[in-house]
């Protein structure tokens, strides 16, 4: 089945991402409508009847979040964020590479619902060239009068900063974020307050993922409705689904929610090498927890996931055949964490750190069976206990990867293969977990 | 009762042998003009100067090649902050390096994607071929872009899917100004699952 | 408070709290003890990192954070399920991941809050087998705190403090996750003027102070809480006393007067007691060390002989009292006594405990007004904040945490007016630089502006200053020096409706720690006891009004005055024109001199009679917002010291005048006896945390404006034709900018740094504070002497010079220069003589 392709409808076109190339296929349509013909509420109500869910993690309701802002004329904030750092997700640097101007329009729209003066696009630092693009778009957009002073002579501002992040995953904790606009160490916020309420600087703050944000100038100029005719129930909408991992075509996939997840690893992304098959995979990106070739027909929606103990988080899955080591695939995962954590709670710095050094010890073969259930109830202890869910985020998969693939730990620890190098597929040179 | 040891600290007093550093007043540490309105400019764009510290740590690392203490106490200066503050802001950062590095930068994502795909060794090739060159090889976390996995971001430009061998060509094209790896750039790369993918 | 009650369950128990009051401290009044790291009310709002303090809370499925979440009615909570002890016995199991466990070697052993969790809420057991994070270590974080980054939990108390409290930002996380280290920039010390706090504030061993390692175990010292007298803000202090030494001092909270913490001051000023330089025992001139018996009787003899002589030099011979007294660093009654001996057993007149003059009795009383004067709370609800005439972080500590406070968390707007660029400038909404010796002058033309009349200068004084109600005016004594200033100061504060809205007031900066205190208890030539007025006391010649430090300095040269009692008090050091007190001090026939320390006064002095120090006193003080405080004695006497009541008492018997006072509870009690409004006022009522008199019935008792103004309103005549600083000049004007100032020609303001005196000299740890005088100036005013920082030079004002470096500073108005008063070498006092300065500096040889 091919996909449904509305944000990246264009994105074969080189030149959408200038200007000019994004309003020949009709850009900027939406903004001229939501600021001249609609009522600020009106374009909320669109967002809200739409029941777009956010596609940074979390999938909470755009629309409603956006209602959470408290009315008044205090200094209000929108946040787009593009720190997209989580491992197996690569979608949002695609939109923002070929279609920049999307997302600028969906971020000036969402501005007028929220009432928000100020936007910030947080990118991460990492991409430098979709940063670069962005720049660009921004000020043809600012020389173009959809940004900056009395918006298309509508009485109305907005001045849109593009930030680079220098590298830290846990920038895209929305709080984390804030922080790290305000100029300080990311490191996340208690809540509540939520940011909805007191975020940047203390001000009201909306905080979107760059595909939420690009499906606004959709739903705007076609209709809730119209949208609601994509995907699920409860999850309308298309989707951007990075595929990657263990599979012929890599890629980013835009399909309708709620198709089942086996055509996206195998009609689209190619499924597995000749002659191999899918052994588990991660289906919201590494802190989804793992499924196996078992769960491959589960619709790819946010209730199916959620349904089937794991979640579509980012909508990112990454693929391991029968060749890859789970054992080293938690270690490779853990490690990301304990690189990750900001260190700022105990639960998640203390854990991430304790479990990577007993992880190493297993594969390296230097662990007893007891580890093994140290490791699992570590998990349990991290998970709930942290100041945002970063050690969860750890806790999750490899807690599901240490119960689903028990006895391939155990066989590891025996076969201490005193490394925990590991490279599948392409003419891996030792291959292990795989029958060698 | 039995006497404790004393510190000598008590008796004789401790001598610092360095001076404290509180925010340094501009005419201290002589910032290149450049610099000065570049980072005057960036804290201009925010409605709290304070949100220009990683932008103006940016500016300070383009500048001298990495976060040197010169160059904080210079932004710290420009930014009536303290030299402390930004170093702790640089510190919590990967990109951002307290510590020297080398004039081209190249990170190999070794991540869960790219680790399947062959990063490790990638990174192996990308060290060895880097042998006494001017440039940083580190492997990094997911860069995002498993899609072209295994892959490498050299000097801020992202490239795969690369095969060891590319990893000498790389460094030559690098190092001799040229164009790095033309064919491997992510830029140039077609949109997954279109017609001429 | 935010007020309204509300009543919730915790463990089964019903606890009744003030709404948005955190869980934690709701259950600690109910008596549940819930264990926290990070958690410190003191620093501000909770960061909720350690996950020490989750409990379950009916309602919400995931474990609660009780620091960070607000009390409700009707709340159930949990501390104690197995859902509760599980996530307990993680967070220090976790915690133990990283840390070295070597209590057997940690200075904090026994009194670590780390340790007893361990023990209450621990698993018991770790079973972490894998390597922990390795430091060096110690490490020196200052010269005064040692860092042992291994035990470190990281729960950023201390940097926390370093960022939002003392606001010096220099105390900083470093790295990333379990990496994450406490340190400062580029490894430079952490030297600050409260960083000692966080050795208070770490739960573990990590920071502790070089001056109390090892010196005492936690079950061979004693807490003796008392108040620190090394600075007005009398902070509220423990004593740990180890064989009767005080071996470390820490804060012992009052909200009312220094919110739990101290400066580096009074934590480390302490190794002084036992300096060399200590005065032990009477002595004679020369130093002589002599019996008390022997002592008393010269020192009387001396007294009494000029008291009767009046055949000596001088025009007045037949004024009353020839004798004089300046007290200085005394406790009430210390000062109460020292008055008394001079008014009633010397009939003489002369006290005064200033360093140089201060306002009349008339502008004292009226700025006494109860109505007038802000309590240290009124700082947190200030709408408005005035810094006048003085930097409180030099002069008092901790009102400048207070103001930072202030700012931080209640949004209070700041006006900083001052000579020299202030600590607080970086949080004002405005400044203003005031002249050298211009306060007066500065008032008036504020004034002016708040009555509406233009002036361009002072528009974003006047702008915040009219937005605000409750305006709290921090001064400087410093400004009452100036003739009249204090009525200017007092038609400020009519200005600006002071005793209008309550929670607004007057607090002021002193020169002395017991300033207030020793005037109300008379220490003044125009005021006896509780400032009244004079006349109305039986001793008829001392009822006449006396002279002011200034002019018993000029009396003594003269000879129109004999002798002189200095108590506390080291003029050669703190007052101003030098050269002018060492001719005074040669010219007095008899000079008596008591003193804590040696110094170049106690060398000229007939008779030396040592003092206690504040850990050895047993008195009571005042502080500037009238809270009567008592100084407990908490350490031995070296040596053969004795109460400084019971000598003043002795002393005055040898002179034939019974005071009736026969220990420190009858001193105190005669104290209260003559002072009205601080009648009734028991010990027991001071407590630990002391009594503002004026929130007490007597208080109606203080005296009012208006009563009896003949004699003071003629010295203010008298005054008004005497030097006066140059009122023509605006505000903040560039004094070398005006015309007819010969070029090089600069204006000399002065100011009294933290460290300079005995603190840095006789403390070993805090010697490498001693500050060198440095003469600040404006960067154009460098060039144009062709100056840069570090130069040596000269610093001239007609004949006298003191040497000093350069140091050049982006704040200081063109025209000004500053240096500091009280430094061991090039001493500004040397150049100062009472009126407007201006100097002249040259580069001088290395
Ligand atoms: C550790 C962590 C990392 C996250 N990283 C990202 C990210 O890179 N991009 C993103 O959009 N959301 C990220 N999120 C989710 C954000 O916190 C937030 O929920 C989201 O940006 C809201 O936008 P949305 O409602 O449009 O999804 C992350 C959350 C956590 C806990
Ligand atoms: S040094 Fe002490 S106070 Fe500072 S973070 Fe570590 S444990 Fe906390
Ligand atoms: S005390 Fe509550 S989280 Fe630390």
């Amino acid at each position: 089945m091919p996909e449904t392709r509305v944000l990246l409808k264009h994105a074969e076109d080189p030149e959408l991402a200038t200007l000019e190339g994004y309003k020949r296929h009709g850009g900027y349509a939406a903004l001229e409508k939501a600021y001249r013909e609609m009522e600020p509420d009106e374009v909320l109500g669109e967002l809200e009847d739409s029941g777009l869910r956010g596609r940074g993690g979390a999938g909470f309701a755009m629309g409603k979040k956006a209602s959470f802002l408290p009315r008044g004329d205090m200094a209000k904030y929108l946040c787009c964020n593009a720190d997209e750092s989580e491992p197996g997700a690569f979608k949002d640097r695609e939109l923002m590479q070929r279609n920049p101007h999307q997302l600028i329009e969906g971020i000036a729209i969402a501005a007028l619902a929220a009432d928000a003066g100020h936007a910030f696009i947080f990118i991460r630092g990492e991409y430098d060239q979709q940063a670069d693009i962005l720049d660009a778009a921004v000020a043809e957009a600012y020389e173009a009068g959809y940004l900056g002073e009395n918006i298309l002579g509508c009485r109305r501002d907005l001045e849109l900063v593009v930030h680079r992040g220098a590298g830290a995953y846990i920038c895209g904790e929305e709080t984390a974020l804030l922080d790290a606009l305000e100029g300080k160490r990311g490191n996340p916020r208690l809540k509540p307050p939520f940011p909805a309420v007191q975020g940047l600087y203390g001000g009201p703050t909306l905080i979107n993922n760059v595909e939420t944000l690009s499906n606004v100038p959709g739903i705007v100029a076609n209709g809730a409705e119209w949208f609601r005719g994509f995907g699920t129930e409860q999850s309308p909408g298309t989707k951007v689904v990075s595929v990657s991992g263990c599979v012929r075509r890599p890629g980013n996939y835009e399909v309708e929610l709620g198709i089942p997840t086996r055509e996206l690893i195998y009609d689209l992304a190619g499924g597995p090498e000749e002659g191999h098959e899918v052994k588990a995979f991660y289906p919201g990106g590494s802190s989804s927890p793992v499924l196996t070739a078992a769960d491959l027909d589960l619709p790819y929606s946010f209730e199916a996931m959620a349904e089937a103990g794991s979640m579509l988080g980012s909508g990112s899955i990454i693929v391991a055949d029968e060749r890859v080591s789970i054992p080293h695939m938690a270690l490779r995962t853990a490690r990301f964490y304990h690189h990750e954590s900001c260190g700022k709670c105990t639960p998640c710095r203390e854990g991430t750190n304790w479990t990577v050094k007993m992880l190493e010890r297993m594969v390296r073969g230097e662990a007893t069976p007891m580890d093994l259930d140290i490791v699992a109830s570590v998990q349990e202890n991290i998970i709930g206990h942290c100041l945002c869910v970063l050690g969860d985020s750890m806790a999750m998969p490899v807690g599901a990867m240490v119960r689903k693939f028990r006895d391939e730990f155990e066989q590891v620890m025996a076969q201490a293969p005193d490394t925990d190098r590991i490279a599948a597929v392409q003419g891996a040179p030792q291959t292990l977990g795989a029958a060698t | 009762m039995p006497e404790l040891p004393v510190d000598p600290a008590v008796t004789e007093g401790r001598v610092p042998d360095r001076s404290p550093e509180a925010i340094p007043e501009l005419h201290e540490v002589d910032c290149p003009a450049e610099l000065r309105e570049r980072i005057e400019e960036l804290m201009g764009r925010y409605p709290e100067r304070k949100s220009a510290s990683i932008p103006a740590l940016w500016a300070v690392q383009r500048r001298y090649g990495w976060c040197t203490p010169e160059g904080i106490r210079q932004a710290a200066a420009v930014m009536r902050v303290t030299p402390a503050y930004l170093e702790s802001v640089a510190s919590f950062y990967d990109l951002l390096h307290t510590q020297p590095v080398g004039s081209h930068e190249v990170a190999v994502c070794t991540n869960i994607s790219c680790w399947m795909r062959g990063g490790d060794e990638l990174l192996d090739a990308f060290r060895a071929a880097a042998e006494g060159e001017d440039v940083h090889v580190t492997g990094f976390e997911c860069l995002g872009a498993c899609d072209i996995a295994p892959m490498a971001s050299i000097d801020r430009r992202y490239f795969g899917p690369l095969e060891p061998g590319d990893a000498r060509a790389a460094i030559e094209q690098l190092t001799s100004g040229g164009e790095v790896l033309p064919e491997k750039a992510l830029s140039k790369r077609p949109l997954a699952g279109g017609p001429d993918a | 408070m935010s007020g309204k009650e509300v009543t919730l369950i915790i463990d089964g128990r019903e606890v009744t709290a003030t709404e948005g009051e955190m869980l934690h401290d709701a259950a600690k009044r109910g008596d549940v003890e819930i264990p926290v790291f990070c958690y410190e009310p003191k620093l501000g709002d909770p960061v909720g990192a350690c996950r020490m303090c989750l409990v379950e809370v009916e309602g919400i499925p995931k474990l609660q954070t009780s620091c960070s979440t607000p009390v409700r009615d009707g709340m159930v909570v949990h501390t104690r399920t197995e859902q509760v002890k599980e996530a307990q016995n993680a967070v220090v199991e976790f915690l133990l991941v990283n840390h070295p466990l070597d209590c057997p070697v940690c200075d904090k052993g026994g009194e670590c809050p780390l340790q007893d969790i361990t023990m209450g809420w621990g698993p018991g057991k770790s079973r972490v087998t894998d390597p922990k994070r390795h430091f060096e270590k110690p490490l020196p974080l200052s010269p005064l705190v040692a860092i042992d980054r291994e035990r470190c939990i990281l729960c950023y108390r201390c940097v926390r403090f370093s960022q939002e409290i003392s606001e010096d930002s220099q105390l900083q996380l470093l790295d990333r996750g379990d990496r994450t280290y406490v340190g400062t920039f580029d490894d430079r010390p952490y030297v600050a003027p409260f960083h000692g706090n966080i050795t208070d504030l770490c739960p573990v061993g990590a920071l502790t102070s070089y001056t109390y390692r090892f010196r005492a175990r936690p079950w061979d010292i004693e807490e003796a809480g008392s108040v620190c007298t090394l600075c007005p803000s009398q902070c509220n202090v423990s004593f740990t006393v180890r064989d009767e030494k005080v071996k470390r001092v820490v804060a012992r909270d009052n909200p009312e007067v220094d919110d739990g913490w101290i400066c580096d001051r009074g934590r480390y000023g302490f190794e002084m007691f036992a300096a060399e330089e200590r005065v032990t025992e009477p002595r004679l001139k020369g130093g002589a060390p002599t019996d008390w018996e022997t002592a008393i009787a010269k020192a009387a003899a001396g007294l009494r002989a000029s008291e009767i002589d009046h055949t000596g030099g001088g025009s007045n011979s037949d004024a009353p009292g020839k004798v004089a007294a300046i007290v200085g660093d005394a406790s009430n009654e210390e000062g109460f006594l020292v008055q008394k001996l001079l008014r009633e057993a010397l009939h003489s007149p002369h006290i005064d405990s200033r360093p140089s003059r201060g306002a009349t009795r008339d502008a004292l009383v009226g700025l006494a007004q109860p109505s007038l004067t802000a309590k240290v709370r009124d700082i947190d609800t200030a709408d408005a904040i005035l810094v006048l005439g003085t930097d409180p972080l030099h002069s008092s500590p901790i009102l400048d945490l207070r103001i930072r406070k202030a700012i931080r968390r209640n949004g209070a707007e700041l006006v900083v007016a001052t000579e020299r660029p202030t600590a607080l400038d970086g949080g004002a909404n405005a400044i203003a630089r005031i002249g050298p010796g211009e306060a007066r002058h500065f008032l008036g033309e504020l004034t002016k502006a708040l009555g509406g009349e233009e002036t361009d200068s002072l528009a974003p004084l006047v702008e915040t200053l009219q937005g605000a109600e409750k305006i709290v005016v921090v001064w400087g004594e410093r400004i009452v020096r100036e003739l009249t200033g204090a009525t200017a100061l007092l038609e400020l504060a009519q200005a600006l409706k002071i005793d209008e809205a309550d929670g607004a007031g007057l607090l002021e900066v002193p020169d002395f720690t017991n300033a207030r205190g020793l005037r109300e208890a008379g220490c003044l030539p125009d005021a006896g006891p509780g400032l009244a007025a004079l006349g109305a006391s039986e001793a008829p010649e001392a009822g006449s009004t006396g002279r002011s430090t200034e002019e018993i300095r000029n009396a003594l040269e003269t000879g129109e005055l004999k002798s002189l009692i200095l108590f506390g008090a080291d003029p050669l050091r703190d007052f101003p024109d030098t050269e002018a007190w060492r001719r005074a001090l040669a010219a007095a026939d008899h000079l008596v001199v008591f003193s804590t320390f040696e110094n170049a006064t106690t060398a000229m002095a007939d008779v030396v009679l040592p003092l206690e120090t504040h850990a050895e006193k047993d008195g009571t003080v005042t502080h500037p917002d009238g809270r009567l405080q008592r100084v407990r004695p908490s350490a031995s006497r070296p040596g053969d010291i004795r109460p400084g009541w019971g000598v003043l008492a002795e002393l005055s018997l040898a002179l034939g005048h019974d005071t009736g006072v026969v220990s420190q509870p009858s001193a105190f009690a005669a104290l209260t006896q003559e002072v009205p409004f601080y009648a009734g006022i028991s010990d027991a009522e001071i407590g630990g945390r002391g009594v503002r008199w004026q929130d007490r019935p007597a208080a109606s008792s203080s005296p009012t404006v208006g009563e009896d103004a003949g004699a003071p309103s003629e010295r203010f005549a008298r005054e008004e034709d005497g030097p006066s600083g140059d009122s023509t000049s605006a505000p903040h004007r560039r004094v070398a900018s005006e015309e007819g100032v010969p070029a090089g020609s600069l204006m000399l303001g002065t100011y009294r740094d933290l460290w300079a005196g005995p603190i840095t000299e006789l403390n070993p740890p805090l010697k490498f504070l001693e500050p060198q005088q440095q003469v600040e100036m404006s960067l154009a005013d460098a060039q144009r002497l062709g100056l840069k920082s570090g130069d040596a030079v000269s610093v001239a004002q007609n004949g006298t010079a003191v040497r000093a470096r350069v140091l050049i500073k982006e704040r200081i108005a063109e025209g000004v220069v500053f240096l500091a008063e009280g430094v061991a070498e090039g001493n500004a006092n040397a150049l100062l003589n009472g009126g407007p300065v201006r100097v002249e500096i040259e580069k001088v040889a290395e």
